[in-house]
């Protein structure tokens, strides 16, 4: 179960890698998260989901070329693999198929 | 040129950080940093970034291995423990006597630690600790320079008037006094001293008030000497008495009780009055530079430096010596209250307790030598096991293992058993050696350390020391070969192992030295034990009597009672009080011992007359112009007809009219200088010296002792049996044999079982070779002679060096402690020389028994 369970920050930070698509790396997916949500993000929390993503087989990452902004350092890009879309498919078929079964009055009970 | 990020963060991180990971994450880190340059500034973006690098220190980012593979200790590791156990198992009876061997050595240095760890961190518990002195002086005597603890009176007050660097002094000043409370009278020596003593120090308070000193006419007593003279009562607010010794009587009230002593307590006096009251006692006029007292101790403010302090007291000098030309202090010092205790044998009139670093370092070269024996035992039987073991070692060799591989395992092998010791070493100490050692020392050493942190060090430290020490040549040795060798069959080792006769050498010389050494030392101490004092001792008593009425009574109950033959009034008394002088005749100046008695004291006490005759009754004149001197006196002067030779002694000529037969009057450890007897007046009388009929001075004691309380209640009756005069000799002389007999039977035990262990281990190699010869037609005899012969040799050379070496050795020793040792005779070395004998038959026998009844057909036939 281990293996197919994506924790919420794992889920997000698997959300921005496919949403950034092809420049998908550390200090981004980092910037992104924190411009998306306004919660403050360590960048060795972001590693460390990422790596674990990467073991699960849900990302796959490969070095991209030299930069000069980061003392020539190449940077780790990262992208989707099928499974890690059918989990974010899983996962958000499994939310939209609890939120349609909430009844309708408890919305107005929350609204009011 | 960029501003970088801090340089040992980023080193750090590459330190630790997974090579395949460390690019990706140094370049978002630097990444970051670049950014945050610019919004908060370098020191902003600088904090940031170690920020991100500890954060950065996780698990799963920290490098795990330099190696390519994944290896995984901890199997291996199993294995070793698994394997080490199988063999323990294999081999339990030698290893289980070797583990207690090396427990016994452990538990040895483990008590030796702990004593020497007490001894060095007295008085510890004092809060001022590091800022208490005490004033030593360098006085100049007989041409050398001595320190002594007693500094002059009147110093103390002035370092705290003209010296801003001083706190607080606190003097010290010993008298002795019969201390009474209702009906119990004791003679005691009361200490005088500063109220700020108690500032200074702090004893632990157990009722009263701490500062009750401040006011003059109270005191503080110990523990002890509440439960003492009050019992179950309790003693603050209750009244004492003391009288002194020039017969003033004062009283006081007691203030306040100590608690009992710390452990770590080098000097804790039992009774404290204020120094006022010794003013009062009025023992001089007026006390000037000349008066000395026992003890001055000093708190200095913090950070102030003691050398500083006492150069500053150099004028007072000049005001000494001025008035004291007898003892001219040359310098002052100030001693640490750290220092006291362990430097305490370098003063003369040292007030705190401590032993000699003599018996510090001889203790720990004996620990030393008995852990260096316990791990030869190791070494050789390690090397001697490994010989079984050779095919293990080179199947992991096969099978991948690399050198060190090797190595690790023996040494963790090694070091587990040795935990093993440790741990029993422990309990050893603490059930047996422990308790036995504080039975023969005066002090009682806690079972503790003086710290965690000093425990955990030296356990620590032992244990690698002994684990690596008697495993590294093992594991080092046996770990080069190779498999090729090992299982041809071609790796020569063992057989003639060298270096396991060599250590089983020395072993035997050790055991060799001790056991000769101890015999030799106890042949001394038995010959100490019978040797003559110098006159009669069994039948004489003798009782401190104070003044001469006393003495006058006393005489007067004496003759009254038929069992007691004489008795003499003196005002000092042999081997109890008496005064370390110089006298003069011509030029030549000499120190001596000098008693003043009064008539029939000399015969009274036994004394032998070599030449001339006694002080007699009938020569009025004996009293203030005759002397009576000792052998060695006579010597010392050179006199060839002493009777009739003028001797000058304070001033006076006198005639000398008889020469005595020397005599001790200090115990053996101590100097006994040459002796004369001068003539006391009656009033001067302090002592009565008693001779008792043969066999009756137990009834006349009683006598006396019944007498007593009408003859002078408010004194005690503090007689003394001439023969326990050197009871405190003896006992430490039996305490000496006790120890030094002890360490000699742990020599031998550690050595036989390195004897045993080496002679298993060869004979069952040996034991097809012997079965062969028995086939071919040898003899039990002849198996029994071959199987001895290497050690027969051993043994032979172990004696040959070990013997004088050890007789040295002990004869250094014995002419440091005692002034006057006899020369020792064959006796100890024929003793020693059997008792190893029946050891070694003892730990041999079994074995070779056994070799020499083996059955041919057994042996041979698995072949």
């Amino acid at each position: 179960m281990k293996g197919t369970h994506l924790g919420e920050f794992e889920e997000l930070v698997l959300l921005t890698v496919g949403s950034l698509y092809e420049a998908a790396y550390g200090v981004a997916i980092m910037d992104e998260i924190i411009k998306q949500t306004n919660r403050g993000v360590n960048i060795s929390a972001v590693h460390a989901v990422l790596q674990r993503l990467e073991k699960k087989g849900l990302v796959k990452s490969e070095m991209g070329g030299a930069t000069a902004e980061r003392g020539g350092r190449r940077k780790r890009y990262f992208h989707l693999t099928r499974a890690g879309k059918k989990a974010l498919d899983d996962s958000m078929e499994l939310r939209m198929q609890l939120y349609k079964s909430i009844p309708d009055l408890s919305f107005k009970f929350s609204s009011t | 040129m960029n501003p970088m990020p801090p340089k040992w963060a980023d080193k750090f991180l590459r330190w630790f950080c997974n090579p395949a990971l460390l690019e990706d994450i140094q370049g978002d880190a630097y990444e970051l940093y670049d950014r945050r340059l610019e919004i908060y500034g370098k020191v902003g973006a600088d904090r940031r970034f170690i920020w991100d690098v500890i954060r950065f220190f996780r698990w799963s980012n920290v490098k795990r291995s330099k190696s390519k593979y994944q290896t995984n200790q901890i199997p291996m590791f199993k294995n070793y423990l698994k394997v080490g156990f199988r063999n323990l198992r294999k081999n339990w009876v030698t290893s289980a006597i070797n583990v207690s061997g090396l427990a016994l050595a452990v538990g040895c240095a483990i008590t030796v630690f702990m004593f020497i760890d007490h001894q060095l961190n007295m008085d510890t518990f004092h809060s001022n600790y590091d800022r208490i002195y005490q004033v030593i002086n360098h006085v100049k005597q007989d041409g050398d320079v001595q320190k002594w603890g007693d500094s002059p009176f009147l110093l103390g007050p002035l370092m705290t008037e003209n010296h801003s660097e001083v706190k607080r002094m606190a003097r010290i000043e010993y008298q002795s006094g019969n201390v009474r409370f209702a009906d119990k009278v004791f003679n005691e020596t009361v200490v005088f001293t500063d109220p700020d003593y108690m500032r200074i120090f702090d004893f632990p308070l157990l009722d009263g008030d701490r500062f009750a000193m401040d006011q003059k006419e109270q005191i503080v007593i110990s523990y002890n000497y509440a439960v003492k003279y009050f019992g179950t009562e309790d003693p603050v607010g209750k009244r004492m008495s003391v009288k002194y010794s020039n017969g003033v009587i004062q009283s006081y009230f007691v203030g306040a009780v100590l608690d009992e002593f710390p452990v770590n307590i080098s000097f804790g006096f039992n009774i404290m009055a204020p120094m006022q009251n010794f003013l009062d006692l009025k023992l001089k006029e007026n006390y000037d530079w000349s008066q000395f007292a026992d003890a001055t101790f000093i708190e200095l403010h913090p950070n102030q430096d003691p050398t500083a302090v006492a150069s500053s007291l150099r004028p007072y000098i000049e005001l000494q010596n001025a008035t004291d030309s007898k003892w001219p202090i040359e310098t002052f010092e100030l001693w640490p209250l750290a220092d006291l205790s362990v430097r305490n044998h370098e003063i003369s009139g040292a007030v705190s307790g401590g032993g000699h670093p003599a018996g510090r370092i001889a203790l720990s070269v004996i620990a030393i030598l008995l852990l260096t024996l316990a791990c030869f035992n190791y070494m050789n039987l390690a090397v001697a096991a490994a010989t079984k073991r050779l095919k293990e070692i080179g199947l992991r060799k096969v099978l991948g293992s690399a050198r060190a591989g090797i190595i690790k395992q023996f040494l963790i092998e090694n070091v587990v058993l040795c935990l093993f010791a440790l741990i029993l070493g422990v309990v050893l100490c603490y059930s047996l050696l422990m308790p036995g050692f504080n039975m023969l020392i005066p002090v009682v050493i806690p079972f503790a350390f003086s710290s965690f942190q000093v425990a955990f060090l030296f356990f620590a430290a032992l244990l690698l020391v002994i684990g690596i020490a008697s495993g590294a040549y093992p594991a080092f040795y046996i770990s080069k070969f190779q498999p090729v060798h090992i299982f041809r069959g071609s790796q020569k080792f063992g057989g003639k192992n060298i270096f396991s006769r060599i250590l089983l050498t020395f072993q035997f010389i050790i055991a060799f030295t001790t056991v000769i050494g101890s015999f030799v030392f106890t042949d001394n101490a038995i010959y100490l034990k019978e040797r003559d004092w110098g006159y009669e001792k069994a039948n004489l008593l003798s009782i401190p009597v104070g003044e001469n009425a006393v003495y006058n009574k006393l005489r007067d109950k004496a003759l009254q009672n038929a069992d007691i033959e004489s008795i003499a009034g003196a005002e000092g008394h042999i081997a109890r009080s008496g005064r370390l002088t110089t006298m003069e005749h011509l030029e030549n100046q000499y120190t001596a011992m000098s008693y003043a008695v009064g008539f029939d004291y000399l015969e009274t006490m036994n004394i032998r007359l070599k030449n001339g005759r006694f002080f007699e009754r009938s020569k009025p004149s004996d009293l203030t112009e005759s002397m009576i001197i000792s052998e060695a006196l006579a010597k010392k002067y050179g006199f060839t007809e002493p009777v009739g030779e003028t001797i000058k002694y304070d001033s006076v000529n006198y005639r000398v009219i008889g020469v005595v037969e020397d005599f001790f009057y200090n115990d053996f450890y101590s100097d006994n200088h040459p002796v004369f007897f001068t003539m006391a007046p009656e009033a001067d009388y302090k002592y009565a010296a008693i001779q008792a009929a043969p066999g009756t001075v137990m009834d006349v004691d009683a006598y006396l002792k019944e007498a007593w309380l009408e003859i002078s209640p408010n004194d005690p009756y503090n007689r003394l049996h001439q023969n326990d005069a050197f009871l405190q000799f003896y006992n430490d002389n039996e305490s000496n044999i006790i120890l030094i007999s002890s360490v000699s039977v742990f020599a031998i035990i550690l050595s036989s079982i390195g004897l045993f262990g080496l002679l298993t281990f060869n004979i069952t190699k040996r034991l097809k070779e012997f079965g062969i010869r028995k086939a071919l037609g040898a003899g039990k005899m002849n198996i029994i002679r071959l199987a001895n012969k290497e050690y027969v040799w051993i043994l032979t050379l172990s004696f040959i060096i070990g013997a004088p070496f050890g007789y040295l050795l002990i004869q250094q020793l014995i002419n440091e402690i005692y002034t006057d040792p006899q020369q020792p005779g064959a006796w100890p070395f024929i003793i020693a020389i059997l008792i190893m004998a029946i050891t070694i038959v003892i730990t041999v026998s079994g074995q070779v028994l056994k070799a020499s009844r083996v059955n041919p057909a057994q042996i041979l036939r698995n072949e």
